[in-house]
């Protein structure tokens, strides 16, 4: 029964690489092969090939300072928190809102034969996130500081006991977010700010970690003297790596012990999470006076609901809303000082740094991309609006309008930021922010025609249309491309012209290619929605 | 009230309907009963506007859902098979969304909303998402949503699936209600006792063609519906 469901459970998390959603069958074998090359590319080339480097920067240092614990604490610990924090949401998804705990927990399966299944799932994810790390770091350390029975052995009883701390870390993180989650209202809002601080803090701990690394090695000895006399434990973690049999079995029990106590705790609140279905509380309801909007003004209220109620298509589709008006506050900080120097070094292409800012400004813009999938994920709810008294292409131009508010309102403020600091010509200040404006239009337009030619309506989960839909990657890409050509135009032949000219000439294209959309989209485009 | 006349749709090589009129007229309950494929919900979905149709009219009071299809839906209701609502909302700002599209003033969509999930018993959970409520729940809500706007005719895809017992009993008396006041209904079932008791007329459809319309008497004579309904489908 176990191996069945276990089964199943690893068949459910590669079935992209099997199975191609898209077309509603299985992928051909060649298909097949791509994918998992592709896989075992990004997993051991790419992620392994990182962690050997950092292994290789850090072990020879640290083995001839006799310090091996010390490396094998740091490169634990990051198993750790890869593992860990890769599948917290794995573990969360997986056990309690997994779509078919209803259909098992119906069928004569004992409740701890479906939990196992989906705990070993999780402890085959995370092993595999730290399994990315350590291997890579044990090698290294046998071949620089030399390999025994011992070493291997507690090697790798590192790696499970690694391992296993993974798996208990994510089952509470996946039972603290669970438990909330059952009590949570506004989930949404809430995944959008903890993904955007896990996004900070990558980038803060990315661009720091040759830093971290450099203050690491130089002052190995103090911080490890300091680990060993306040922190045994972890001293002793460290040194299973080195060999030591006393503390390899030390954590081995230890592990065994909490791994218990978890197994405890989790039989018996699995059932009643999993049950729960991450629904909500109930909501009382009290009736309200409510105001009469027009049907525009409902259809755009409509898109705006959409938008805030799945934090997957705000996080992948509106990113450049917090983005845009944070690049413009950056540039009111420190634009006064690099501004300057780059129109020296610009010399030679006069206001080039004015039009170089409108095009990152159209680029950041070309990052929000709402509208693309907007009409795939009406799904299968697309009757209602096919069926109610609203005209396709009013149902279109909410969706549209509803792109362009969302980045129209950060384009203007962080236009009107680069106007401020950027050393031009009034004019040129004036037709930066208008470029930037249009540019937004047409931009909010270009997606649209995007999502009602290359519609997704028979999605499972709405990841799909928002991440991998053609409209959504032909949106992000060709928007770049556009910013891209712009900048790049200017500096090779526009500055020629003047800037003036120039952005005249780009508000020129950009407003006749939107207002050439807009009546597509009026009349084709609305044939085309109403015949979906 | 609603006046189709020689509807074909096919898709691809198949065609799902063809050259069927169908005449609905105010105050009459219409049952549309045929097996699994016949072409009922096709039927339905292209006299309600979704579906593009290849050949044929429909007009509902007198006007082309081709040519007017904004003044053709004002008039009317859809009910689907499957109510696929937009879960992201609650239920009742679904129902004052389907109330801004039509217009409905503040007091009179107060007024109807709790006269309607009053009577269906679902007023307590009108705060609730979607995506919390059951399939009748659903299907409640989109009867509530058909009912508020007030429409000239109501066309129902298996309007009885999924609904308890006391809610089907109050959806036939709403149906029989509205039929009262001037009003038409038009429905497809597979329940041959419900459209026995309900209809004014039935029409049967078999592979996509008209093979028996009238009223309940002069459709099935003296035997059951049941019966016709069998023998039509062994010919």
């Amino acid at each position: 029964m176990l191996k069945v469901l276990l089964k199943k459970q690893i068949a459910e998390v590669f079935r992209s690489y099997f199975y191609d959603a898209k077309k509603n069958r299985m992928r051909s074998k060649k298909a097949i092969a791509a994918w998992i090359i592709f896989f075992l590319v990004v997993m051991i080339g790419l992620l392994g090939g990182i962690f050997t480097g950092l292994s290789l920067s850090v072990c020879e240092t640290l083995a001839q300072l006799d310090m091996g614990w010390l490396y094998f604490l740091l490169m634990g610990g990051i198993a750790v928190m890869l593992g860990a924090f890769g599948s917290v949401f794995n573990t969360y998804s997986g056990l309690y809102l997994a779509k078919d705990n209803d259909l098992l927990l119906s069928l004569p399966i004992p409740v701890r034969t479906i939990m196992t299944a989906r705990l070993l799932n999780v402890w085959l994810m995370g092993s595999m996130y730290s399994a990315v790390v350590l291997v890579p770091a044990l090698a290294v350390y046998w071949v620089k500081a030399g390999a025994s029975v011992s070493r291997i052995i507690c090697g790798l009883l590192l790696l499970v006991i690694v391992t296993v701390i993974v798996l208990l870390l994510s089952c509470v993180l996946g039972w603290v977010v669970a438990k909330i989650s059952v009590r949570l209202k506004n989930r949404s809002f809430i995944t959008v700010f903890i993904s955007l601080f896990f996004v900070g803090a990558y980038y803060f701990f990315y661009f720091k970690a040759n830093g971290f690394i450099r203050e690491f090695l130089l002052n190995a000895v103090s911080y490890g003297e300091k680990i060993k006399g306040a922190a045994r434990g972890l001293y002793l973690f460290g040194r299973i790596g080195e060999g030591d049999g006393l503390a390899a079995g030390i954590f081995t029990a230890g592990a065994g012990i909490l791994f218990l106590l978890v197994w405890q705790v989790m039989s018996r609140t699995f059932l009643s999470i999993a049950a729960a279905g991450g629904k909500t509380g109930k909501t009382r309801y009290v009736e309200k006076q409510v105001r009469q909007k027009s049907v525009s003004g409902a259809l755009l209220a409509k898109e705006f609901a959409r938008f805030t109620s799945s934090a997957g298509y705000m996080l992948n589709c509106g990113l450049a809303i917090i983005l845009i008006p944070a690049s413009g506050v950056l540039l009111l900080v420190m634009g006064r000082e690099i501004l300057p120097v780059l129109t020296e070094v610009l010399s030679g292409r006069p206001d080039s740094v004015a039009v170089l800012l409108c095009a990152m400004l159209c680029l950041l813009a070309s990052m929000n991309d709402m509208a693309a999938p907007s009409v795939s994920l009406e799904g299968k709810s697309i009757w209602i609006p096919q069926s109610l008294p609203v005209t396709p292409k009013a149902v279109l131009r909410a969706k549209t309008a509803m792109h362009l508010i969302l980045t129209g309102i950060p384009v203007l403020f962080a236009a009107i930021c680069a106007a401020v600091v950027v050393p031009a010509s009034v004019p040129v200040r004036l037709l930066l922010c208008l470029t930037a404006l249009v540019y937004t239009a047409f931009s909010a337009l270009f997606n649209m025609v995007l999502g009602v030619r290359m519609p997704i309506l028979n999605w499972t989960n709405e990841t799909g249309p928002i991440k991998q839909s053609g409209a959504v990657v032909a949106a992000m890409f060709g928007g770049w491309g556009f910013g891209i050509v712009m900048g790049g135009l200017y500096m090779l032949i526009g500055y020629r012209i003047g800037a003036v000219v120039y952005l005249l000439l780009c508000i020129l294209l950009f407003g006749a290619a939107a207002l050439a959309m807009l009546h597509w989209l009026d009349t084709k485009g609305a044939e085309e929605f109403a015949a979906l | 009230m609603l006046r189709i006349e020689h509807l074909t749709k096919s898709y691809g090589e198949k065609k799902a309907v063809d050259d069927l009129s169908l005449h609905i007229k105010a105050g009459e309950i219409f049952g549309f009963i045929g097996h699994n494929g016949a072409g009922k919900s096709t039927t339905l979905k292209s006299a309600v506007g979704i579906l593009q149709f290849d050949e044929g009219t429909i007009q509902i009071g007198g006007k082309d859902i081709r040519k007017e299809p904004v003044a053709c839906k004002k008039m009317l209701a859809y009910i689907p098979d499957n109510p696929d609502l937009y879960e992201f909302m609650s239920g009742i700002k679904y129902l004052n969304f389907i109330a801004d599209i039509f217009a409905i003033p503040a007091a009179e969509r107060q007024e109807k909303t709790r006269k309607y999930a009053d009577l269906l018993e679902l007023t307590s959970d009108l705060a609730d998402p979607i995506s919390a409520y059951s399939h009748g729940m659903k299907q409640k809500l989109t009867v509530i949503s058909a009912w508020l706007h007030d429409p000239q005719l109501i066309v129902m895809d298996e309007p009885f699936v999924g609904l308890d017992p006391k809610a089907s009993h109050l959806l036939k008396e709403m149906m029989r209600e509205h039929c009262d006041r001037g009003g038409a209904i038009f429905f497809s079932t597979h329940v041959l006792e419900v459209a026995e008791k309900l209809c004014d007329k039935v029409a049967i459809i078999k592979q996509g063609r008209l093979v028996r319309e009238g009223t309940m008497e002069e459709v099935r004579g003296d035997d059951s519906l049941e019966e016709v309904f069998l023998e039509l489908e062994a010919e």
